[in-house]
């Protein structure tokens, strides 16, 4: 009796959190409202199964308690019935699966209006590259990093010539304009993830790696890292700003380029900073905090 | 005791469906060792496959160039240098080493103390040669060639990460079984496996089946390396 | 002979029999059982304290062993995990407590408890006391192995405890230890202690080889009389698949961790791609990181199922005695343990959909996995309706078996979410995963840990445990563990990613701390909870009723031996001879609500037995 009456109070009580939760996802900020839909129908019917198993399970506990002298029914098997849970669960599955892989589909295939936006990971912080005015990033390599060359551009590449920089942890975007994010990292794995725009994919050095998506709210959004990459993977946050297109041109004046940056360099070749100082622009106040704790 | 008649069992796979449907024994007539070894081989080729199957991935993307093997593993004749000339040396020492160990499991089964035993020594004699061969080609690569699992002179820096990881394993492979190859010798030679004396640690009685499953895991050892020589020295 | 091997052809003469028993004709062949086709096993008696309590060959002293060293390393994780659930709870509370030790303690915690506490627990701990017994052998088939087998996993433990006391402490990469990171600085313990933890994880996987083939060919070649594979009790199924699925999924483990091995310390570049650190390139290239998740998943959701599938068949023997039912829907319950192995080796990638590999693995991935679900749901099913129309005792084994069911589905549920690839993406790296992972493969495993414990204690020694430190130990765990992970869900639905040695300054992530409070404070408690647990052990085992022969009315053959507990060889002077499956209670027309498996037909003339 008691053990019953604990076992419904756990559904119930399961039930009732999932209503009255205040721990809910973020407003979402992108296009990826499809996502949500997809764990709300996981929620229906998964939920749906599991309040059904657990209920059935409290009526057994119930009914059939033991009591002596009685015997259990003895029935080996049932094809009929378990025929019937087989094709029920199957049915549910490919209820869930499809769209789940419609969305997918639409995750791994790029509208062709996308903005390129590189994202450069590194111990630990982000840093940024947009093409230029002619909307194509230049060809890179990790081996070539330097300071004159912090993202490791060739230099033969005419695309590369015009290709903004953003050395800073913050990145602007403009709204309703999908964006297809390239991911690299110099070092270790990690992940660019903002839980507004519920997509993510991880950095891999060595690999480009890409998705998108297309913001639709304008605001300020937190870049989190969400591949463990070492001891201060928790501090290793950035910033998206998704704006409107005259702030984002205004922003996008501030930048420097490829060519700029070079003819700077050379200028300041003498007080030159080493590329390690970086690393301090782009942590926030906090983790640089936090990361001298540690050491 | 077994009154189990093994010619009368049912064959193909309606024998083989009664066989698992059956109790006691699901392999009729199968030693427990011998099983035992298959299912280990089994094992212990998802560990070959395993290094083969990232081998050839990370062949597939590299950028660097790979080094041409028949240049690599050219051995110089006379003043001409012969493509994989010893690793066909190396290759045919195994392949008849594996005869051998045939033809000693077919001496064990037959009762033939020093024929067996004899062929038993030719193998692991056979085996030896080959890890000789194997230390030589190595000490090739390391001091002639410079190549060395962090980098070599060829080009792509994996190629002797693998070959030296991958022919290693292979190599300590041969080496346990040469190592158990002498002592089985020894035992064959003493008689244990006549008088089932009992093992010095395992206190079982000693079988010529023993034989062949050490048979079975040399044949394993072969056949792991025809894949290798397909796969570094072919491609 | 042959015909004596016509398994069919004795299927029906029994059938016929049964009909002429009923007519007093026939008796003599109804109980027929084929010959011994072995000749009895020779067994290696030890006589000294040494031969016969420490190297001992003796499977179930192996199995103790094995129970105590997994038990050991599993209160390590568990005081690991305490101080993990104190950083994030109450941040800043304890100044040793840096992100350093954090990540160190994240680390072990999860690989103390995925493999040194459960697979050793189950296939070690349950496979080497159970296997023998179960299917009517006298002992494993090469118990000298076996022995070794326990002593490899013994050092591989060492080791692993040795890297708490190496400079440099040990590794903080992550239990899944992915590379680049885990062997470069940046990541804690990239030195000695990722070192130690790979040499550890060889010697567990060599260990387990050898236990392992024992394991596979006891239950294949060394069953006894009239013990068929399909007379066996669902426990030795879920061992059994759950070792093949180990022998063919530990090499990939094996060979990730030579090769990482070889990567940090010649520097080679297997899984070490191009790598700028502080402006300067390190002397790596080319290699692959994505490679090593491809070989660590490979073998790692295996692993899951090495963890499940054991628990799956224990929990349905302990359903079926404790409600006095057959298991229903025994056949498929096989099948679907056999087919659910089978499947997992096809599914690894769903741990890697947002890990940047090729984006079109996520489609066949995502199919399997949810393939995967329907015969996870149908064993769910099963035990379910072997509850019902049972007659079921509400004791401390059966309440951690409820316990098992409510928070396996409620864990399996939530990885229909995690493995159809679109909603994995936005839930990935959260606490959702988190929460997830730990219903399905940590508590739901561990409730059945302690029931089987509950179930098999009266075995083992003789006495039967505590029921009343048992039913408060069961409503602490489960409750308390329910309330961790159940909520924890919803912070991964905020996003909050996992791995974070502090939450602080996100303006969406101060809502969580107020959770993140409670969950710790409930982690206290339940941690806590264990040492009932571990107290009623030790009480019962001294002072504990004594159980008597078959003290549950089982009908599985190792409640049956001569003596209680079972002595080495087990069966006495003979071994037993099967006559049924173990799944027949309330069988209508037999006198007591259960057959014991050796129960010979004749003995039961008016028992409507369906199935033999």
């Amino acid at each position: 009796m008691f053990t019953g009456l604990l076992f419904l109070a756990v559904i119930i009580g399961s039930i009732v959190f999932h209503i009255w939760t205040p721990w809910w996802w973020t407003d979402i900020a992108s296009n990826w409202s499809a996502m949500d839909d997809t764990i709300i129908l996981s929620f229906w019917i998964g939920g749906g199964v599991f309040i059904l198993v657990c209920l059935f399970m409290v009526y057994c506990i119930f009914r059939y308690q033991y009591k002596e002298g009685r015997r259990s029914e003895y029935k080996p098997e049932d094809k009929k019935l378990e025929k019937g849970l087989t094709w029920l669960t199957t049915i549910g599955v490919v209820a869930l699966l499809a769209p789940g892989l419609v969305v997918w589909n639409n995750y791994i295939r790029v509208p062709d209006n996308a903005i390129q936006v590189e994202v450069m990971a590194w111990q630990w912080g982000w840093k940024y590259r947009l093409p230029g005015q002619d909307g194509k990033l230049g060809a890179s390599n990790n081996r070539i990093i330097s300071d004159d060359n912090p993202y490791g551009l060739n230099i033969d590449d005419p695309n590369g010539k015009d290709d903004v920089f953003v050395e800073s942890n913050e990145l602007h975007l403009l709204k309703d304009r999908p964006v297809k994010i390239l991911l690299r990292s110099i070092d270790v794995l990690h992940n660019f993830y903002v839980p507004q725009f519920r997509s993510k994919m991880d950095a891999v050095p060595g690999t480009i790696t890409y998705y998108w998506f297309e913001p639709n709210k304008n605001g300020e959004y937190e870049v989190l890292c969400a591949e463990y990459c070492g001891v201060a993977h928790y501090a290793m946050r950035g910033k998206v700003v998704v704006e409107d297109e005259e702030s984002y041109n205004k922003w996008l004046l501030e930048q420097e380029t490829f060519s700029s940056f070079t003819a700077k360099n050379r200028n300041n070749k003498l007080n030159k900073k080493k590329f390690v100082k970086i690393n301090n622009l782009s942590s926030n106040k906090n983790s640089i905090l936090k990361e001298q704790d540690v050491r | 005791m077994s009154d189990l008649n093994l010619d009368k069992l049912p064959g193909g796979f309606k024998g083989m469906s009664e066989d698992i449907g059956s109790d006691q024994t699901t392999f009729k007539g199968v030693n427990w060792g011998k099983a035992m070894m298959w299912i280990f081989l089994l094992s212990d080729t998802f560990v070959f496959s395993c290094f083969l199957v990232a081998y050839m991935k990370v062949r597939a993307s590299v950028v660097e160039p790979w080094p041409y093997p028949s240049e690599v593993f050219a051995l110089e004749m006379m003043g001409v240098p012969v493509p994989l000339l010893l690793i066909a040396i190396m290759t045919f020492v195994l392949i008849t080493s594996s005869g051998t160990m045939a033809l000693a499991v077919k001496y064990g089964y037959e009762k033939n103390r020093k024929m067996c035993g004899w062929f038993v020594l030719l193998t692991a004699i056979g085996g030896l040669t080959f890890v000789g061969m194997q230390a030589f080609e190595w000490s090739k690569l390391i001091f002639h060639d410079g190549v060395r699992p962090w980098a070599n002179p060829f080009g792509a820096e994996q190629f002797g990460a693998f070959f030296f990881m991958i022919t290693g394993f292979h190599g300590t492979h041969v080496s346990i079984g040469v190592i158990f190859l002498f002592i089985f010798a020894r035992k064959v030679f003493r008689g244990d496996f006549d008088t089932g004396r009992r093992g010095y640690f395992t206190t079982m009685k000693s079988d010529y089946v023993a034989i062949e499953i050490l048979g079975l895991y040399w044949h394993f050892v072969d056949l792991v390396w025809v894949f290798i020589f397909a796969f570094f020295y072919l491609w | 002979m042959s015909d004596e091997l016509n398994i069919n052809k004795k299927r029906k003469n029994q059938i016929k029999t049964k009909s002429s028993a009923a007519s007093g004709r026939g008796e003599t062949d109804i109980d027929y059982v084929r010959p011994a086709e072995l000749p009895e096993q020779d067994l290696y008696h030890g006589h000294s304290f040494i031969t016969k309590w420490i190297f001992c060959q003796d499977a179930k002293v192996i199995g103790v062993q094995y129970t105590l060293t997994a038990v050991f390393t599993g209160v390590v994780g568990l005081i690991l995990s305490w101080m993990m659930r104190m950083q994030l709870g109450f941040p800043d509370l304890f100044p040793f407590l840096t992100a350093e030790t954090y990540y160190q303690m994240v680390t072990m915690h999860g690989m103390i408890m995925v493999v040194y506490l459960l697979t050793a627990l189950f296939l070690g701990g349950f496979g080497n006391y159970l296997i023998p017994l179960m299917v009517g052998a006298r002992d494993m088939v090469f118990p000298y192995v076996n022995m070794i087998s326990f002593w490899m996993f013994f050092v591989a433990v060492v080791v692993l405890m040795a890297s708490f006391f190496v400079p440099g402490g040990p590794t903080g990469s992550g239990w899944t230890l992915y590379p680049p990171q885990a062997i470069l600085e940046g990541t804690p313990g990239s030195g000695y202690g990722i070192l130690l933890m790979l040499i550890s994880l060889s010697l567990f996987v060599i260990g387990f080889t050898m236990g392992g083939l024992n394991y596979v060919i006891t239950i294949l070649q060394a069953r006894t009389r009239g013990m068929s594979l399909m007379r066996m009790p669902l426990t030795i199924w879920g061992i059994f698949t759950a070792t093949v699925l180990a022998l063919l999924a530990f090499p990939a483990l094996l060979v990730s961790s030579i090769m990482m091995t070889l990567d940090k310390v010649l520097e080679t570049s297997f899984f070490m791609p191009t790598i700028i650190k502080a402006g300067e390139a390190l002397s790596y290239d080319g290699g692959s990181p994505i490679l090593f998740q491809h070989l660590f998943w490979f073998f790692g959701h295996p692993e899951v199922y090495i963890v499940a599938l054991p628990a799956f068949g224990i929990v349905s023997d302990l359903i079926s005695v404790h409600s006095r039912k057959n298991i229903f829907g025994y056949r498929m319950m096989v099948w679907a343990i056999v087919g659910i192995g089978a499947l997992s080796f096809f599914v690894w990638a769903h741990h890697m959909y947002v890990s940047g590999m090729s984006p079109w693995f996520g489609f066949f991935f995502a199919t399997t996995t949810l393939i995967i679900a329907v015969p996870t749901a149908l064993k769910v099913y099963n035990w379910i309706l072997t509850l019902w129309r049972g007659n079921i005792r509400i004791n401390t084994v059966m309440l951690f078996c409820l316990g098992f069911i409510v928070t396996f589905v409620n864990g399996g549920i939530t990885g229909i979410f995690l493995g159809n690839v679109a909603v994995d993406v936005p839930l990935s790296d959260t606490y959702f995963v988190i929460a997830h992972f730990h219903m399905v493969m940590g508590i739901a495993p561990l409730m059945v840990i302690f029931g089987a414990i509950y179930h098999w204690f009266p075995l083992v020694t003789g006495r039967l445990m505590d029921e009343k430190l048992g039913k408060w130990h069961f409503w602490v765990t489960f409750l308390g563990a329910y309330s961790i992970y159940f909520p924890m869900h919803y912070l991964g639905f905020i996003g909050v990613p996992r791995r974070y040695f502090e939450m602080y300054d996100s303006p969406y992530m101060t809502s969580a701390v107020g959770m993140n409070e409670f969950i710790s404070v409930a982690a206290f408690i339940v941690g806590a909870a264990q040492f009932i647990f571990f107290y009623n052990l030790v009480k019962s085992l001294r002072l504990g009723k004594p159980a008597g022969k078959n003290p549950w009315k089982a009908n599985s053959l190792e409640w049956l031996t001569p003596d209680v507990p079972p002595t080495h060889g087990n069966w006495g002077e003979k071994l037993p001879v099967v006559h049924r499956w173990a799944y027949d209670y309330g069988v209508p027309g037999a006198k007591e609500d259960y057959i014991p498996q050796t129960t010979a037909p004749s003995e039961v003339k008016d028992a409507e037995v369906e199935k033999t």
